[in-house]
């Protein structure tokens, strides 16, 4: 069965409705799950796993990964609205996105979310269709060596974005690496900096880390602050649609976001984070305004989240093709086939051809739907902000506190949030940007490990790096980024 | 004087908590049970979990509450259990590792498992499987051991982390058929698969569920597996012990039981020993186990003590020498 055709095949799964329904109730819920803060997709479709055993497997897996890209779509709200990011993928849309919205312009950062997303999404479909057979082989092509030189460049190409000074922004992804050190050791089993609390095992939470340097900060920083300025009493439609001049820059981000998105989401790890890191990069690198980035540039919120959900549609051919899971949702994805007896792997294509392409003709019916049920809603989202904020405040710490509670159910966390969150108050107030320290906590465990476990293969030849050709590629790009970077310097240091 | 205190001091304790065993034989259970897990909704040791607690909470008529608290290899749902006040409504399921391999992996580990868990059954065990890329040099068990023992650490393996089950297998294995083979440390199985079929490393020991599908995709090839007696879901492969060199007892298998806070009522423990024994009785209850890769076990409370006892011994010298080749 050609791509095509087991498309078509899946729409015909797609669209019995006794499966549709289950799609439109995962998307529904998916919006207003990644809208509550904190309360994320993880927690969502764990509470509904024990409930998809009264369903099909095609009905459950289309329902959960409905919630799934649903949930993108409305994290992106939470992050331009009140800075309040779940995921690192989304901390780059606060980027752009807030300071639109604090300028009054809210409306206009959530349509251009909203349709890159769409965007990003049917591309990574397209993508998919044509290519999935690609996108796995590739899967196993990288090796530990290529892991490590792809995250570096990751690490390198974005470190500075978002920041006004690039030392500030150094700074941060340092403190992230640092912080990304915190854990179980997986080559030796030593414990580093854990202190003797069994909490600190597995790591830093990433939830509670996420929510208290952006949510919980941003709370604090408004205690001072007496009523929003800035926000129009009454929202005409207009007010919520781009000017004419935005829309026309749209389109080219989120393709590029895209392709960035549904490349580097096939490849499991952090495939979407380095995606929406290296679309916003790209974006401030190529644009001939970088001075915007940073104070609501269109494109800063359109690349970023047209990645991350190519990346999120992308991120199911390791999943479904070689059984590996990308991250902790698509972990619970796999547990959740498991249930129904399916095992995920080389011959799921061929042994279950409905569920596969079900599954992704049912990511173009819910990615159509998500579009229909939030440009609509833009308008409600926007009138959150008139919510008084000794209402809204005090709500958002006790969701922040619900979803940190519900990713292991352990009360630690959420005394590791407070002191977080006033972490991120002080760094805020030093103009410091968490985003980038994010990045830092997230990539570093990686760089190590895949490093460590490269110089262990090669038994401790650094050539490795350069030998296997696929890091030898990021290598050069590496390289050549760091001599653009220094050349660029020297230039404004003595003008020709 | 002191004495009589003393013995109306252990009366009165006594008497405190005899009270509510007395009250409870008749009733128990009279209100929701709570069972932990160190892993999170949807692993595997979590879906264990369900598919056992399901059918016991009809028996028992209280509903069962599954209480996720993953972390630290399992060890936080132990420390979680052993922290809830609600004696006697409060139990776990655990994989072998916290029971066995944790007290020296895990420094500050907040329990001892001799004197503050009560075994309660042995739910089901799983052997592991040695698998190697289907173009590796050798078929079988004894070509794989000529190849690793040609030079030190020229044939490497992964594991999913130091005293994980796989890297312990594959450390005993080394030592009972005189190799030595690279470690290399990945965080989970489909990681190490992967590794496996790109050529990154040699081998792996893991499940046979998580093998099977790239033996069909003819990707991947098994050459032996760790338990004494063939396995149903790993059917044509042949058992390890005995062969290439290796001793008739060599056996490795990880396994998930149900346990208790000690000081649970004596009556309690056996009486869901006897239920949970019933429910692994069902063929339909095997087979969703078998189709994860479980083979059913059950036995008495005693019986799985000693498992855990003999299980300390065999992985502490296995760490002994791992220990002491760093």
């Amino acid at each position: 069965m050609s791509g095509w055709e087991g498309f078509l095949h899946g729409l015909s799964v797609a669209l019995q409705p006794e499966v549709l329904i289950y799609c439109v109730f995962g998307v529904v819920l998916g919006t207003f799950v990644g809208v509550l803060p904190g309360i994320g997709a993880m927690a969502t479709i764990s509470l509904l796993l024990p409930i998809t055993y009264y369903l099909s497997p095609e009905a459950a897996l289309i329902m959960l990964a409905g919630v799934y890209y649903g949930s993108q779509y409305g994290g992106a709200v939470a992050s331009i609205l009140l800075r309040l990011p779940g995921t690192p993928q989304s901390a780059v849309t606060t980027l752009d996105g807030y300071p639109l919205a604090q300028q009054g312009r809210a409306g206009v950062a959530l349509f251009t979310s909203m349709t890159s997303s769409f965007l990003g999404s049917f591309f990574g479909i397209c993508v998919l269709i044509v290519l999935s057979g690609f996108l796995s082989r590739a899967a196993t092509a990288f090796g530990a060596a290529d892991y490590a030189a792809m995250m570096i460049l990751g690490l390198v190409a974005a470190s500075t974005i978002g920041a006004k000074h690039p030392a500030k922004g150094l700074a941060m992804v340092v403190l992230g690496l640092i912080l990304g050190c915190v854990g179980t050791d997986v080559n030796s089993g030593a414990q580093r900096f854990t202190f003797g609390q069994a909490e600190l095992m597995d790591g830093v939470n990433l939830v509670a880390l996420a929510m208290g340097l952006f949510g919980v900060a941003e709370v604090i920083a408004n205690i001072q602050v007496a009523e929003r300025t800035g926000v129009p009493r009454r929202i005409a439609m207009r007010d919520l649609l781009p000017r004419r001049e935005e829309l026309k820059r749209i389109p080219f981000p989120a393709l590029r976001g895209a392709s960035l998105g549904s490349f580097f989401g096939a490849l499991p790890g952090t495939g979407s984070t380095i995606s929406s890191f290296l679309a916003y990069a790209t974006e401030r690198r190529i644009s001939r305004h970088p001075e915007k980035f940073g104070n609501g540039a269109v494109e800063g919120v359109a690349g970023p989240e047209a990645a991350n959900n190519a990346a999120a549609i992308s991120a199911f051919v390791p999943t479904l093709t070689l059984g590996i899971p990308g991250d902790p949702i698509m972990a619970l994805m796999l547990g959740a086939l498991v249930i129904h007896g399916v095992q995920p792997g080389p011959l799921m294509l061929e042994a279950r051809p409905d569920m596969f392409w079900g599954l992704i003709a049912s990511f173009g019916i819910g990615n159509l739907l998500l579009l229909i049920l939030n440009l609509p809603l833009i308008g409600i989202w926007v009138s959150m902000l008139r919510i008084p904020f000794r209402w809204l405040y005090p709500a958002i710490l006790i969701f922040v506190c619900l979803g940190v509670y519900s990713v292991r159910g352990a009360p630690f966390d959420i005394f590791a949030v407070a002191l977080i969150g006033a972490i991120g108050y002080a760094l805020s107030l030093a103009r410091f940007n968490p985003a980038l320290l994010l990045l830092g906590f997230v990539l570093g465990p990686l760089i190590e490990t895949n490093l460590r476990r490269a110089l262990l293969i090669s038994r401790g030849d650094p050539m490795i790096f350069l030998e296997r050709p696929i890091s030898a590629a990021f290598v050069a790009a590496i390289a050549a980024l760091i001599l653009v970077s220094v050349v660029q310097s020297l230039r404004r240091v003595r003008p020709a | 004087m002191t004495i009589s205190r003393r013995a109306a001091l252990i009366g009165a304790a006594v008497l405190t908590f005899a009270t509510p065993a007395l009250a409870q034989d008749a009733a128990w259970p009279s209100k929701p049970l709570h069972t932990f897990v160190g892993f999170p909704a949807g692993s595997s040791p979590d879906l264990l979990a369900r598919i056992v607690t399901d059918p016991l909470a009809a028996t028992l008529g209280q509903p069962i509450v599954i209480e996720n608290k993953p972390g630290a290899g399992g060890v936080i749902g132990i420390q979680q259990m052993l922290n809830a006040k609600d004696q006697d409504y409060t139990f776990g399921t655990t994989i072998n590792g916290p029971m066995t391999t944790a007290p020296r992996l895990v420094p500050d580990l907040g329990y001892d498992v001799a004197a503050d868990v009560a075994p309660v059954a042995l739910i089901a065990t799983s052997p592991l499987v040695l698998v190697v890329a289907a173009d590796f040099v050798a078929d079988d068990l004894a070509g794989f051991v000529t190849a690793a023992g040609a030079e030190p650490e020229v044939v490497s393996y992964g594991s999913v982390g130091k005293g994980s089950g796989a890297h312990l297998t594959a450390e005993l294995f080394s030592d009972r058929a005189g190799v030595e083979m690279l470690h290399i440390p990945y965080t989970s199985y489909a990681e190490v698969t992967t590794a496996i079929i790109g050529h990154e490393i040699d081998s792996g020991f893991m499940a046979p569920s998580a093998a099977m599908q790239y033996v069909e995709a003819g990707t991947l090839k098994i050459l032996g597996i760790t338990s004494q007696v063939p396995f149903d879901q790993a059917p044509g492969v042949p058992v390890m012990a005995g062969q290439a060199g290796l001793p008739d007892d060599f056996r490795a298998e990880l396994w998930n039981a149900f346990i208790a806070p000690a000081g649970t009522d004596e009556a309690i423990i056996n009486k869901l020993n006897a239920d949970i024994n019933v429910i692994l009785a069902d063929p339909a209850v095997q087979k969703r186990l078998a189709d994860m890769g479980w083979q059913v076990a059950g036995g008495t409370a005693a019986e799985l003590q000693q498992r855990i006892v003999e299980d300390t011994e065999i992985w502490g010298a296995v760490l002994d020498r791992i220990d002491a080749k760093n």
